[in-house]
């Protein structure tokens, strides 16, 4: 029986990264994945990620991910792709199931790194053809060029809700409207602003009432619930999608742990209970990632990296203190990313009303997923008084674990801090060139760069743009606000491309005066969007 | 149903341009991309009719997860299409219950 | 897990509702209603729901239900979904053919 230092079941982002680690330290290791492709839904993820430079942010997912194949190989890791582990067996053993037969491998140690599921709801219509999950869009359009459809619903506002939706408008699909049955939205304001700003409709308190259509989805309604989760009657709304979106939640993919014996805890889905290396209560057996408790993939890497640290102790490949060492490392980077409203401890939470700097929550951001026009004034990257020529106007408002837009500016203007779910603060009296890089380098594209007084009654913004086709100099269109709705004319002055803005292209739109601090999104004459 | 243009990804990883047949019919594809992707590329939502209700069900977690969009491939079936890759040549059909020809309940 | 094991407790009979025809196990077919009526038999775990009316029976092993049948059990219990016990999880974790289940392969 072929044995491995680790055995690896999962290549996603937690088990790539646990892999990597493990073969820096000398061990041998063997990494199992069920798909074709490793990199989990790492290469799905065409955003650019959150965090710091150690975490890897501003990076586009798929990248991230074609980084640490490459490392993986280079260390000499055995990646073993459409190979299903079927089952763990005492005393370390696994079954796995390779084309036409199946083999057992034993490993001394075992990460598991399966992931999460995607949670499913049941409504009337719900099996008809084009209701699926928020996954099986991103599938489809990222990683195999398909739009899953033309008109479509996303229900769920978190962040898969979110960024899906943006990722279903960038291939060219119409996101009709955004719902959630709870009262707020779930995730990233930033990711939901740029979503509202191109004009899609979001319905917090709503559910889906049905879903119709002759063999396959061509209408569904939706309806506001009251407290107790029930439609209140005479609010149905009726929308004609052939694509329903479901992005309700994640559950661990956990069996593999509980057919080894381990013991299990539900934190809203069984994971096996680990201590805080990521140890389960059957020694050998690690978990890491979204099998070990629902986080994102920037959580994983770490969480990976730190599992695979205790195997190796374990195992003799470091010695106590070189593991205390770094595993201290990888826990303050951690414990960087555990931070603020979208923390663990704050999951869920529907009560929090101001940033840890005191600034008071934009509410009609958690409730129609734009910032209102009275409230946009009062955060410290937008800025109350008066700027001379270009500078940048920064839409973050909540505790986001982010800080790209600080390493972009050269010059000092844009200041986080060491707490990098701090609100950015564009510095009073500091100088902006107009080099676009924080526009570019923000991964919730909440960087503008505005001019109120560019010329004789015009102002200037220059926003981040990431759709096809991409307007040029000289096109004439619409102006929208940060709800998506048509304020003004604009002209396009300027568009600015770049390898360093990694496919962001920085759109300049010209725009009366007035309109400075409301206009936020071009939309071409033609309605091309 | 193809994105030609994205303003993101340059390329999609796809293998040349194949022939198959969906229910007798010929359609285009890409080797090495998922039956299922061909398919609704081309427009095919239902992949089966379920055995008791007889009600179509299609792509639903396209992960290889939930199995609702197995189909009878090469006279195989249950055949997961979203994580079955497209060859020149296969032989793909609506499923009803577990058979690939609808019989009289 | 303690209170659930108290079959003595009275959770009342089966009232129907609305949203009874509602399909919860996709693969098996099995609705709502059919889920609540069994709980109403006396079966009151994930394993004997499943064994009985066999939600989580078919090809994707409870993948896309497990955790709406478990709700729904719950509900009908008057418990929280937390309390009860998921049904026992086996290998293999796939749908695999027998075929291949019987063909193992010693590497070397």
């Amino acid at each position: 029986m072929r044995r491995y230092h680790l055995v690896v079941i999962g290549a996603g982002p937690a088990g790539l990264s646990a892999a990597i680690e493990a073969a820096k330290h000398g061990m041998k290791v063997g990494v199992f994945d069920e798909n074709a492709r490793p990199g989990g839904q790492l290469f799905k993820q065409i955003h650019k990620f959150f965090g710091s430079k150690e975490h890897k942010a501003k990076i586009r997912g798929f990248n991230i991910g074609n980084e640490l194949l490459k490392e993986a190989e280079q260390l000499g890791v055995d990646v073993h792709l459409n190979s299903v582990v079927m089952g763990i067996y005492d005393p370390l053993h696994i079954t796995v199931a390779e084309d036409d037969h199946i083999t057992s491998y034993a490993g001394d140690n075992i990460l598991v790194a399966t992931g999460a599921s995607e949670n499913m709801i049941p409504f009337e219509g719900w099996t008809l053809p084009g209701v699926i999950g928020a996954g099986a869009a991103q599938t489809l359009m990222n990683l195999h060029g398909v739009k899953p459809g033309d008109n479509i619903l996303m229900v769920g506002s978190g962040n898969v809700g979110l960024v899906v939706s943006f990722q279903l408008l960038q291939a060219g699909c119409h996101v009709k409207a955004i719902i959630d049955a709870a009262p707020r939205v779930g995730g990233y304001g930033v990711h939901a602003a740029k979503v509202a700003r191109t004009g899609v409709p979001f319905y917090l308190s709503h559910t889906i009432v049905k879903a119709e259509g002759n063999e396959k989805v061509e209408r569904v309604t939706i309806g506001q619930v009251d407290s107790h989760w029930q439609v209140i009657p005479g609010t149905e709304k009726e929308f004609d999608v052939d694509t329903i979106c479901l992005a309700v939640g994640l559950s661990p993919m956990s069996q593999l742990t509980r057919i080894a014996g381990c013991k299990m805890v539900d934190r809203g889905g069984l994971v096996p209970e680990t201590d805080e290396y990521g140890q389960t209560s059957v020694d050998g057996i690690f978990a890491a990632g979204d099998v070990a408790g629902i986080e994102e993939a920037s959580s994983a890497m770490i969480g990976g990296r730190i599992a695979a640290l205790a195997a190796a102790k374990r195992s003799g490949f470091v010695t106590e203190d070189e593991f205390e060492t770094e595993y201290q490392n990888q826990h303050a980077s951690l414990m960087k990313l555990r931070k603020g409203m979208f923390s663990h401890e704050n999951k869920g939470r529907t009560d929090l009303v101001k940033t840890d700097e005191g600034y008071p929550l934009s509410m009609s951001l958690l409730k129609n997923g734009y910032i209102a026009e009275d409230e946009i004034g009062e955060y410290p990257g937008v800025g109350r008084t008066k700027k001379v020529g270009v500078h940048p106007v920064i839409e973050c408002t909540q505790n986001i674990p982010c800080n790209p837009c600080q390493d972009a500016c050269k010059f000092g203007c844009i200041e986080v801090g060491e707490t990098i779910t701090s609100l950015p603060v564009v510095k009073e009296g500091s100088k902006c060139v107009n080099c676009g890089m924080c526009v570019a380098s923000c991964s919730g594209q909440a960087i503008f760069l505005v001019d109120e007084e560019a010329e004789e009654g015009f102002a200037t913004i220059t926003l981040p743009y990431e759709f096809l086709p991409l307007p040029e100099k000289g096109d004439k269109g619409t102006a929208l606000d940060r709800s998506g709705k048509a304020i003004c004319d604009a002209e396009v002055t300027q568009v600015r491309t770049s390898g360093a803005f990694d496919h962001t292209a920085l759109l300049t739109m010209k725009v009366p005066a007035e309109m400075a601090n409301r206009a936020r999104f071009f939309q071409k004459r033609e309605g091309v969007r | 149903m193809r994105i030609e243009n994205h303003p993101i990804i340059d390329s999609y990883q796809k293998g040349k341009k194949v022939k198959f047949t969906y229910d007798g019919k010929e359609m285009e594809g890409y080797e090495g991309e998922p039956i299922a992707a061909a398919l609704r590329a081309e427009g095919v939502m239902t992949h089966r009719y379920t055995k008791k209700l007889h009600q179509p069900r299609g792509i639903f977690c396209a992960i290889g997860r939930c199995t609702d969009c197995v189909m009878v491939v090469d006279g195989k079936p249950n055949t997961r299409t979203c994580v079955t890759m497209l060859k020149e040549g296969m032989v793909v059909e609506t499923q009803y219950g577990v058979e690939a020809r609808r019989t009289e309940a | 897990m303690a209170g659930i094991c108290d079959r003595s407790k009275d959770i009342g009979p089966f009232v129907p509702q609305a949203d009874d025809d509602l399909i919860i196990c996709r693969c098996e077919e099995i609705t709502k209603g059919e889920i609540r009526k069994a709980v109403h038999m006396g079966l009151w775990t994930m394993t004997e729901v499943k064994r009985m009316i066999r939600p989580g029976m078919g090809l994707c092993q409870g993948q896309t239900c497990s955790k709406n049948v478990k709700r729904i059990i719950a509900q009908e219990l008057g418990v929280s979904p937390a309390e009860l016990e998921e049904s026992t999880a086996r290998p293999p974790v796939r749908p695999l053919e027998m075929e291949v289940l019987g063909n193992e392969v010693e590497e070397l």
